[in-house]
């Protein structure tokens, strides 16, 4: 059983080598001592338990521990001690025994016989054999904040009676050891912050990876994230199907940080995913709603609009998934329409999409833009301090309508956002544009405004040899429509011809259902123009030439045919960025070329 | 598109009616082909043929490099005015042998 002889051959059995088990007389000299001990040491706990022994054996007394308090306050645990038993590990109520007392208080307390003091408890004597009889305990602290206490027990020196001196030195060098277990942890939190900041900035680069590049400067849609904090919540994409339609979307996943960048992780995928085989947007919706309902938990929820644009039409197919309202932007009278959610966000309720999945809004841009974003920008704060609101928002599209859509969307993007400052909340802005500049000479125009612009017909035809008969039936037709003589009509037959073969042999390579052939008869009113559309990668239309006559040979002849019968003839650039679009023009009751 | 084979005083006759257009020009270029397997003057009757693209002309030149190559004869007859538009514009119309008739054709090669 230990006693207080066991504890003193303890110590003499024990010497440490650092520290000679000689009391040093001199307080100056142990406090120096320490001071220089923890202010040299990064690790207070590590160094601890050798200031304890050097404070026991300078009062001259048996043990010494030090209680600290966990992150609650609520439980005091002993860290470190010195002495015949190891009570490391110890847990008391925060509120209980001396040392609480000593806490509670803040003020250091000598007690020189613990059966007089009704706060004493004995269990931990019980427990461990040891005989308390006195105490001289300090409490922890920097500034307001508690760390713990330092206690020692059984003065055996002098008197056996701890005096006012002891604890002056007592509470002077827990001043130092506090101090050192302050710093101790302020250099944990920095190394923890580190590592998780360096872990944010690896979710962030995988993050920045799903949304999509920038497009082309005539690709309808482009699309701008900014997060407020290393991750988004918000996400958009834009995906480009075979036929040259567009799906787009924009959400705001509830919540910020990596939560929510992983449930936008998830979604987007889902997005990406699903759109390939959905006819429509709402019907994408619902069943991304399905999914996400599936295994989503912890309350989190999506709001998403998702779209299909046609650039061909100009039109757009949207559902609102409980997400800020898109507004239409009308060019010409600078008119608004706010396109409000039908459906409740995704991720809370299943089943409730229907068999034909969530409304479908559809839409005709007119020659206008498509602009769809989170509530990042609408409760933006201003420059001038209010919040942005969709006023705001209609006055920036309105100020930037004219500047190019990338350029204009950092621009209304900067307007609530300072170089070096961080946002409130994610930001994300998708414009989808009909390119209206563009449409004059592009099918897309002609087929929206069928009876205005002269358009006599369309026709839409897999792209292979045995439509050609039908095509040429079809020229004629058109022609004839508008009283071409049959020579003219000839020629012009044979020059579209000529045409859809090259898509046919070169764009689509000689597939076989490698894709359609739009071709659009558009009289104007000097000219019957043909507007021919693939769907197949972009032709170089340098490498398209006409072949040199003297060389006889079989082959390379098309492009020659074109030319000779055309007044014009010419690659312009396809509505979608996608594809091809080759114009023939053939000017009515002229003298035809080589007749 | 229809294709008949004659043989005419020794030269083989290839009457052609329809479109030749890329749908059945492969067909074309294959009898015309054939035949020179087989005879070595030959000789395309174009009554008939409503409309030729450049893929039909393309059969009607290499079966011309063909002849020349073997010392044969190639000759077309009877270009309807919407065929011999497209063999001018190409600048083959005073490539080709044509002639008015069959009769004259085969005379001409026999």
């Amino acid at each position: 059983m230990p006693s207080r002889d066991a504890a003193s051959a303890a110590r003499r059995a024990a010497p440490t080598e650092a520290l000679p088990p000689e009391p040093i007389k001199d307080h100056l000299g142990l406090i120096a001592e320490m001071t220089r001990v923890f202010a040299a040491s990064h690790d207070a706990h590590t160094v601890a338990a050798t200031a304890l022994e050097r404070i026991t054996l300078h009062v001259g007394a048996e043990a010494a521990s030090l209680f600290l308090l966990t992150d609650d306050v609520e439980t005091l645990v002993c860290t470190a001690c010195y002495g015949p038993v190891d009570i490391t590990g110890l847990r008391i109520p925060a509120n209980a025994g001396i040392v609480g007392r000593a806490v509670l208080r803040q003020e250091g307390l000598i007690i020189r016989d613990v059966r007089n003091d009704a706060d004493f408890g004995s269990a931990i004597d019980a427990k461990t054999g040891f005989t308390t009889r006195s105490i001289l305990v300090t409490p922890l602290s920097v500034g307001r904040d508690q760390l713990g206490a330092i206690e020692i027990i059984n003065k055996a020196s002098g008197d056996g009676l701890f005096s006012p001196d002891d604890l002056t030195l007592l509470e002077t060098l827990g001043r130092a050891a506090a101090l050192a277990i302050h710093n101790t942890r302020l250099t944990e939190r920095l190394v923890a912050q580190e590592r998780e900041r360096h872990e944010l900035e690896l979710a962030a680069e995988i993050q920045r990876d799903l949304l999509p590049g920038a497009g082309a400067h005539d690709f309808p849609i482009h699309g701008i994230n900014i997060p407020a904090r290393a991750v988004s919540g918000d996400f958009y994409d834009i995906l480009t199907l075979p036929d040259g339609r567009i799906w787009f979307n924009v959400a705001d996943v509830s919540g910020k940080g990596m939560n929510a960048a992983l449930l936008m992780a998830k979604t987007s995928s889902l997005f990406r995913c699903l759109a390939k085989s959905a006819e429509h947007p709402g019907q994408l919706l619902g069943a991304i709603n399905n999914e996400l309902c599936e295994t989503n938990s912890h309350g989190m929820f999506v709001t998403m609009v998702g779209g299909l644009f046609n650039p061909a039409t100009g039109k757009v197919r949207l559902s609102n998934a409980g997400h800020e309202p898109p507004l239409l932007f009308n060019l010409t009278d600078q008119s608004f329409t706010a396109i409000a959610a039908d459906a409740p966000p995704l991720g809370i309720a299943a089943g409730i999409a229907g068999p034909d999945g969530f409304p479908t809004i559809d839409l005709n841009l007119n020659s206008g833009a498509l602009y769809i974003f989170t509530d990042g920008l609408t409760e933006a704060t201003t420059f001038g301090g209010g919040m942005l609101g969709i006023d705001g928002v209609r006055a920036l599209i309105r100020d930037h309508a004219e500047t190019p859509p990338e350029r204009r969307l950092r621009s209304i993007a900067g307007a609530v956002k300072l170089p070096g400052q961080s946002l409130r909340d994610d930001l994300t802005l998708l414009v989808v544009e009909d390119n209206g500049p563009m449409r004059p000479q592009s099918v897309a125009d002609v087929a929206e405004n069928a009876t205005a612009a002269g358009e006599i017909m369309r026709l839409r035809v897999p792209a292979r040899a045995d439509r050609l008969k039908l095509i040429r039936t079809a020229t004629e037709q058109a022609a004839r429509f508008c009283g071409a003589e049959a020579a003219w009509t000839a020629d012009l037959v044979m020059a579209v011809d000529e045409a859809c073969q090259n898509v046919i042999r070169h764009a689509y390579g000689g597939r076989t259902d490698a894709g359609d052939i739009v071709i659009d008869f558009v009289a104007t009113v000097e000219a019957l123009e043909v507007h021919l559309m693939d769907f197949a990668a972009p032709v170089d239309p340098a490498a398209i030439k006409p072949r040199d006559l003297s060389d006889v040979r079989p082959g390379g002849l098309g492009v020659h045919l074109i030319r000779s019968v055309c007044d014009d003839a010419r690659f312009v650039p396809p509505p979608a960025g996608v594809g091809n679009l080759f114009k023939l023009t053939k000017r009515l009751g002229t003298q035809i070329k080589g007749r | 598109m229809a294709l008949e084979v004659n043989e005419v005083n020794g030269v083989s006759v290839v009457a052609l009616e329809g479109d030749i257009d890329l749908q059945s020009s492969p067909a074309v270029r294959q009898q015309l082909l054939a035949c020179f397997e087989k005879n070595t003057r030959v000789v395309v009757d174009l009554s008939a043929v409503t409309y030729i693209d450049s893929s039909g002309v393309a059969s009607l030149v290499e079966a011309f490099q063909v002849a020349r190559k073997k010392n044969g004869t190639f000759s077309l007859v009877s270009v309807s005015s919407a065929v011999m538009r497209v063999l001018s514009l190409a600048r083959l119309d005073r490539v080709f042998t044509i002639h008015p008739t069959i009769e004259a054709a085969t005379a001409a090669q026999g």
